[in-house]
């Protein structure tokens, strides 16, 4: 079971040039698993972007365990995974084996150390026999795996998924979904599947760049619901 | 993402990264220390067979070479034209010896192995404290990662252009593959940002990560 993470928001926001992506806010976040939904461009992955420190607040500021996104990201990062809405993008280099390598090489770890981590967590995923395939060759499902893989091989204490299940045909979202509820990590998630976090711990609704609503997942999916009827 | 690496089990592909990144290295300075079209020759020759024992096949070999023969005959076209006939042929058989072997190297080693090497080759500079060893090597990685991906964007856009009746034209191509291409790379940056492989680094807000 991953440790418990602290991610602390105070009067943090975020504004890109005139617009406004993340209203200022306080927060606390602790729950194993928290999902966040609402509508496109309610300012959900720049408030997760700014948890990993990809975003940086334009007010107050962010923390994780005490890691100030701002001034510490290298710390931060070590904590927080990120997979992006398109697993395409996250995968820097095309055989899966080297990309997954990529992330401990930097670590300045062996070569042994590295192979071992890989064969690892190739392992846990039972995706060892994609390790020498070329990224284009994967399907949406091997891919999101293929990034999951890539990140949790660093072993962060967090990690944040940007809408896991997008655009996958019902197989490869039952593969990510099962994948995803055996995560021993504290999982983030970005998602309009609200099948997938209707048993998560703690749900954020964000509206128009505003959290608008903090809860267990049924409320806030009721929530969600009625603004997406307005 | 494709690649320019080529899975085989040629001599080559079983020859270790670094004597293949030296070769290349000394083939590039020894053919600018000659002129002589046999000498020149020669090396075309020789570096033809190397690319021939790939087992690419001539098929995806003349998709892989095809833009970069293109230029060099251009140039070679304008030199001979500028200057005269032999200058032609030699910048001819140079740079198409040289295109040769690059891509015989590039087909056999993969990027991380590349990056590996390359790494290795700049920690005296680390030393000195002029740069960050990785820096260098994962940059020389991310650019041969980009080549077949430039390609790609490329033939896609022809593909949209036809898809629509529209006639593909250099002015309708090059601003959206300029674009996609600078996008695709803040992509990968956000990645190597993301997942820490450079370690510190000034985090950017991006516009579109809403």
């Amino acid at each position: 079971m991953g440790q418990r993470v602290i991610i602390r928001f105070e009067q943090a926001g975020a504004t890109f040039s005139d617009r406004v992506a993340v209203e200022p806010l306080t927060l606390t976040l602790s729950e194993r698993r928290i999902g966040i939904i609402g509508l496109n461009g309610s300012g959900k992955t720049t408030f997760a972007r700014m948890i990993n420190g990809l975003v940086t607040p334009t007010n107050g500021r962010v923390t994780v365990n005490g890691f100030d996104t701002s001034s510490d990201g290298e710390g931060v990062r070590r904590q927080v995974g990120f997979i992006f809405q398109n697993p395409q993008n996250q995968i820097i280099l095309p055989i899966l084996r080297e990309d997954i390598a990529l992330g401990l090489k930097s670590r300045r770890l062996s070569a042994a150390a590295v192979d071992d981590a890989v064969d690892a967590i190739l392992a846990r995923f039972g995706i060892e026999h994609l390790a020498a395939r070329r990224a284009h060759e994967l399907s949406g499902g091997e891919l999101q795996l293929a990034a999951l893989a890539s990140v949790l091989v660093t072993e962060p204490e967090v990690v944040i998924l940007d809408e896991p299940t997008n655009q996958l045909d019902l197989r490869n979202r039952a593969l990510v979904e099962t994948t995803l509820r055996g995560l021993d990590e504290n999982v983030l998630v970005i998602s309009h599947d609200l099948d997938l976090i209707g048993d998560f711990d703690r749900t954020l609704l964000f509206h128009e760049s505003c959290l608008v609503a903090d809860g267990k997942p049924g409320d806030v999916i009721a929530e969600y619901r009625k603004i997406a009827a307005s | 993402m494709n690649s320019l690496y080529v899975e085989g089990d040629s001599f080559f592909h079983r020859l270790p990264p670094r004597p293949k990144l030296v070769l290349l290295l000394l083939a590039s300075l020894a053919l600018f220390l000659t002129r002589s079209p046999l000498l020149l020759g020669l090396a075309a020759g020789a570096a033809a067979l190397l690319y021939g024992s790939l087992g690419i096949g001539w098929r995806q070999s003349w998709i892989r070479l095809r833009p970069i023969l293109l230029t060099i005959m251009i140039v070679a076209l304008a030199t001979l034209i500028l200057n005269s006939v032999e200058d032609g042929v030699t910048v001819l058989l140079r740079l198409t010896t040289l295109m040769m072997v690059a891509a015989a190297v590039t087909a056999t080693v993969p990027i991380g192995a590349f990056i590996d090497e390359v790494t290795h080759a700049a920690w005296p500079l680390e030393r000195l404290g002029l740069v960050r060893a990785a820096d260098i090597g994962l940059s020389v990685g991310l650019v041969i990662r980009f080549v077949p991906e430039v390609v790609s964007r490329y033939q896609q856009l022809r593909q949209a252009h036809q898809a629509r009746g529209l006639k593909v034209r250099a002015t309708t191509m090059i601003v959206p593959l300029i674009i996609q291409t600078l996008k695709s790379a803040d992509e990968v940056a956000a990645a190597i940002d993301a997942r820490g492989i450079r370690g510190q680094r000034q985090a950017r807000n991006l516009e579109d990560s809403r």
